[in-house]
């Protein structure tokens, strides 16, 4: 009824001064109504660009609109006089010499034409610009008002310098603000959030490497020198770039064997409290790199996914079966052989070894799937799981509910049967801070858990890059190339959480996070590596919707350690440093003895596991002088000048410091 | 404990040149091609792959030359896969009084037991020097009823290629046929990537030798003449296959209908992945030859699951390049986005503008 109105008014309006709209300062004014366009011939060519499909326009046509009171406005140009036309728009708002996208489309009509339906607000210009990236040919559009309509969430587009192809969010320098990471493969470009806001861009050039992370790419802090590394997954290999103590450069290892690398992960697979790497091998097993804690990462091909022809896609590390330790669920995919595609879920023994039990806990689907995200739906207190699939050839979206001995597809009426998008990357965070897990999946859609495991589909124009905070605000943002979507964010209450581990990896990476509100419980486990190919922030981040109190936060390390901590601020990023027991610690920390006092070229170190321990030598400036581990219990000081000094030894306990005199 | 006797034998053949031609001097008795001794092609099931290439005696005189021994048959398929400019010979080799027969116009001849499929691939102007340089030599072979593979890689003289499974990458700089400069990182598979094409289920297979791609003239050292035919006259192939093959055409040959090179190329090109029971077989497209005549199995007005880049509205928009997923992939050398998936670093740009002006020449646009 509404169009239909609108088009009789179409023909009473047509023909505006007709050169009038040719630059962003005489655009044209209109209201509700129906437009035509002669030819897209206006100078300016409409910047930034608001959708997608580059930026190769080389004209314009400009107009304005300022609605007396808030409403959705729907711009289109898909209408039946412009068939066969392929159309582009941008909406913004701001000044013409500081124009800010707002919205914009390319083919969300009807073949190319344009369509896009956002509110607005009452005194606010709009910018409508349309341009000629495909063609330049006079069209039709139109401008229709309505209702405002809720949105869960909704996202304003920035561009930011990154160089190469940009694969992560994650907290590069461990200041607590998420960080751009960006690569070739001879240059890492980071850019670091700033604390006002705003990044710093820094470009770290490197050695050309043999692998670039055109498949995945995760990170971690392999090497325990409190720097975050790299791991670059390619098509034919793996190269992992360690940071060095202060993140001024990189440095390579790659490795020779074949690796048509997929989802990589780091996760410390045998909980020694050094962070390893899984890779998926798409036509081969897995592969895994083990870290020996002295800087070397062992090749492991075996054990970890052995189908033959591979078939591994998605893997994302969790404690399904909430015993402590990391289990590991792998999407599969394979053309014509269901053998190679039924996806495998790998339960940690405990013991350092795995077994596949995906058909025990009936999982073992042969559905054509290349990633999974993991939370806990239903905030039950278990990680439930959402098998997103990327064709429907063999079966489609799978919801699945840990229900403890087993999981129970309950797909029929949660959405995800009548979602049709389909995507290599499902990846699952709360977007818009309600306490509750939403998943983004295919065709531009944030999938909006309801609660009661029942999702709503919530298009957002865009697809899955990496996720984290890009301005401190705790509502989540995401990376597509060098495009940032940042979060409208809305008035729910959050709290993000750093893990740093001691005893554990240095990220906390496996921990599992409780934290209760008078809402509930919500859980989280801290991860590298979700989705298929980017790498979202290893901060964990929780929404609490309108709980204005977090009542207990309890961290559960793969050490086995608990911490529980009851004052927490909201609305904030919290570090939690993983705390050994004052008792236990003092009689651990106690024991340690440097001697001999003064010491020659080399001083002995006595204690509770102190053998190869990390340790660094401060002066008495309190300069870094020497950094490495315990040769045995023993370190060589002969480069060091004559002089008072502090050891400081990583344990198990935590850091302890000695001071010894050096001759 | 033989092969080890081989290998030794071998080295010393191959460090005294005089001494290798004495024996080749030396009168032979009539020997059954497949033993030790002889000068036949060698080839024991048991023993194979050997670990160098030239001890099966596929090549008389310099291995380099490539001039096949008796009983190494040379083919071409009508349209060849597309291996970053790479040229290739190809050669069949069959045990004495074995034969292939006939399994469909479209499917993979039923090889006999033993059988050796040989490709070498090289690029000629090579810089600095202008010359010939052969990379590698790939085998299938069958036993016991399975195929198998092998992967020769060239020394730097040229005078021998090592059995290596692992895979490396080699640059190559040359001058192409069209007297253009080109530099490629050039992959040579491991025995993973070679059965990611050449597989069905899990079993290796190969991919070229069908009737539709083979029916073709050839000329042989002896004359020109069809290959199905020269097979049969050289016992390869028994005879009695059907007269009326449904045959690919050359892709670049300019007198032939579009749309024929177009599904040519598609099939060579993609066909070992985007059908039935293959790697990719849970996407939409079907690019076998006998599958494409239908514009759905080409992906025409049908929407990507993968959107990659969501201005690639459909995987073929009629008349519209600039909107189609096949040619943004095969136009991208980003290993993420390239079609093939393997194979390929370069864009083939003679093929892109094949399938160019084929999109372009479908009438309409998708709805």
């Amino acid at each position: 009824m509404i169009a239909r109105f609108t088009l009789v008014v179409t023909t009473l309006c047509v023909t505006l001064a007709a050169n009038a709209q040719n630059d962003c300062a005489t655009a044209i004014p209109i209201t509700v109504g129906t437009y035509v366009v002669d030819t897209v011939d206006g100078a300016q060519i409409p910047l930034p660009v608001c959708a997608t499909g580059g930026n190769t326009a080389t004209n314009g046509e400009w107009y304005t609109y300022t609605p007396s009171e808030d409403r959705s406005l729907t711009v289109t140009t898909d209408l039946p006089e412009n068939l066969d036309l392929d159309t582009r728009f941008h909406v913004y708002t701001g000044t013409c010499g500081n124009l800010v996208c707002y919205d914009g489309d390319d083919d969300a009509g009807s073949g190319y034409l344009s369509y896009a339906l956002f509110n607005v607000l009452a005194g606010v210009t709009y910018t409508i610009a349309f341009d000629d990236r495909w063609d330049a040919d006079g069209f039709t559009f139109q401008l229709i008002e309505g209702e405002p309509f809720l949105e869960a969430v909704t996202f304003t587009t920035q561009s930011l310098s990154t160089q190469g192809s940009v694969r992560a969010i994650v907290d590069m320098d461990s200041d607590g603000l998420d960080d751009v990471v960006s690569v070739t493969t001879s240059n890492i470009n980071i850019n670091y959030q700033l604390a006002g806001g705003g990044f710093n861009t820094v470009n770290l050039p490197n050695d050309t490497v043999a692998n670039s992370p055109s498949w995945s790419l995760c990170a971690g802090d392999l090497d325990g020198n409190g720097r975050m590394d790299l791991l670059y997954g390619g098509g034919s290999g793996v190269t992992l770039m360690f940071a060095n103590e202060n993140s001024t450069a990189f440095s390579d290892s790659s490795y020779a064997q074949y690796v048509f690398c997929q989802r990589t992960n780091m996760v410390d697979i045998n909980n020694d409290g050094h962070l390893d790497a899984f890779l998926c091998h798409d036509v081969a097993p897995n592969v895994y790199l083990m870290n020996d804690g002295e800087g070397q990462f062992i090749w492991n091909q075996g054990g970890l996914g052995d189908t033959q022809g591979g078939g591994n896609y998605g893997s994302i590390w969790t404690d399904f079966d909430n015993d402590g330790d990391q289990d590991m669920f792998i999407a599969k995919c394979r053309g014509g052989n269901p053998v190679v595609s039924t996806n495998q879920l790998h339960r940690n023994n405990g013991d350092g070894t795995f077994t596949e039990v995906a058909a025990l806990f009936n999982l073992a689907d042969p559905m054509q799937t290349w990633s999974s995200a993991w939370g806990d739906f239903d905030n039950d207190g278990d990680m439930d799981a959402l098998v997103g699939a990327s064709s429907f050839a063999a079966g489609g979206h799978k919801l699945m509910r840990n229900d403890g001995t087993t999981f129970t597809d309950i797909t029929a009426g949660s959405g995800w049967d009548e979602f049709l998008g389909t995507s290599i990357e499902h990846i699952t965070h709360d977007f818009n801070n309600d306490g509750w897990l939403d998943v983004m999946s295919g065709s531009g859609t944030i999938m909006i858990n309801q609660g009661g495991m029942v999702f709503e589909a919530n298009p957002v124009g865009f697809d899955v890059g990496a996720v984290g905070d890009l301005n401190d605000d705790g509502a989540l943002d995401l990376m597509n190339s060098s495009t940032a979507r940042i979060n409208n964010g809305n008035s729910n209450n959050w709290l993000r959480i750093r893990t740093v581990g001691t005893v554990s990896n240095p990220n906390g990476i496996g921990a599992r996070i409780i934290l209760t509100t008078a809402s509930g419980q919500q859980i989280r486990d801290v991860r590298s590596g979700d989705g298929f190919r980017y790498m979202s922030t290893i901060t964990a981040h929780f929404g609490l919707g309108t709980d204005e109190e977090v009542l207990q936060v309890e961290v559960r390390w793969p050490s086995g350690i608990v911490n529980v901590l009851t004052d927490v601020d909201i609305n904030t990023t919290m570090t939690i440093v993983e705390e050994i027991s004052t008792d236990v610690r003092e009689s651990i920390l106690s024991e340690v003895l440097v001697y001999p006092v003064p010491a020659n070229d080399v001083i002995q170190v006595t204690g509770s596991g102190v053998t190869q321990a990390p340790v660094r030598v401060f002066n008495a400036a309190g300069g870094l002088v020497l950094q490495g581990t315990l040769s045995g219990e023993r370190l060589d000081v002969s480069t060091l000048s004559s002089g008072f000094y502090l050891l400081e030894v990583g344990t198990a306990a935590g850091a302890v410091r000695r001071s010894f005199t050096k001759h | 404990m033989t092969q080890r006797l081989t290998i030794l034998l071998f080295s010393a053949l191959a460090l005294t040149g005089c001494r290798k031609d004495t024996l080749e001097e030396e009168p032979q008795a009539p020997i059954d091609p497949g033993t030790p001794s002889g000068t036949g092609v060698r080839f024991e099931p048991a023993q194979v792959p050997y670990p160098v290439l030239s001890t099966y005696r596929f090549f008389t005189g310099g291995l380099k030359d490539q001039t096949p021994n008796s009983g190494v048959l040379p083919y071409e398929p009508i349209t060849a896969l597309f291996s970053d400019y790479a040229h290739k010979f190809r050669f069949v080799w069959m045990p004495a009084g074995a034969k292939a027969s006939y399994a469909g116009d479209h499917d993979v001849l039923d090889f006999p037991e033993s059988s050796v499929l040989i490709k070498t691939f090289y690029y000629d102007n090579v810089l600095p020097d202008q010359d010939r340089r052969i990379i590698e030599t790939r085998l299938l072979f069958k036993r016991s009823g399975s195929w198998y593979f092998a992967d020769y890689v060239w020394n730097e003289d040229q005078t021998e290629a090592y059995l290596d499974m692992n895979g490396s990458i080699t640059p190559v700089t040359f001058v192409d046929d069209g007297g253009t400069q080109r530099t490629v990182q050039y992959r040579i598979p491991s025995a993973a990537e070679c059965q990611t094409c050449h597989k069905i289920q899990f079993d290796p297979i190969p991919i070229g030798p069908k009737p539709q791609n083979l029916n073709s003239n050839y000329s042989y050292a002896d004359g020109v003449k069809n290959q199905l035919e020269k097979w049969v006259e050289m016992g390869y192939l028994q005879p009695g296959y059907p007269s009326n093959i449904m045959t690919t055409v050359k892709w670049d040959d300019a007198t032939q209908p579009l749309d024929l090179r177009v599904r040519s190329y598609l099939d060579m090109n993609c066909a070992h992945c985007h059908a039935d029971q293959r790697h990719c077989n849970y996407r939409p497209m079907r690019f076998a030859f006998n599958e494409s005549d239908d514009l759905v199995n080409l992906g025409v007005c049908v929407e990507p699951d993968d959107p990659v880049a969501p201005q690639y509205t459909q995987i073929v928009a009629r008349g519209n390049p600039n909107r189609s997923m096949m040619h943004y992939r095969l136009s991208e050398t980003d290993e993420t986005v390239r079609m093939p998936l393997l194979g390929r670093t370069v864009v083939h740009e003679e093929g892109l503008e094949l399938v160019r002006e084929w999109i372009e020449s479908l009438p309409g646009t998708c709805p």
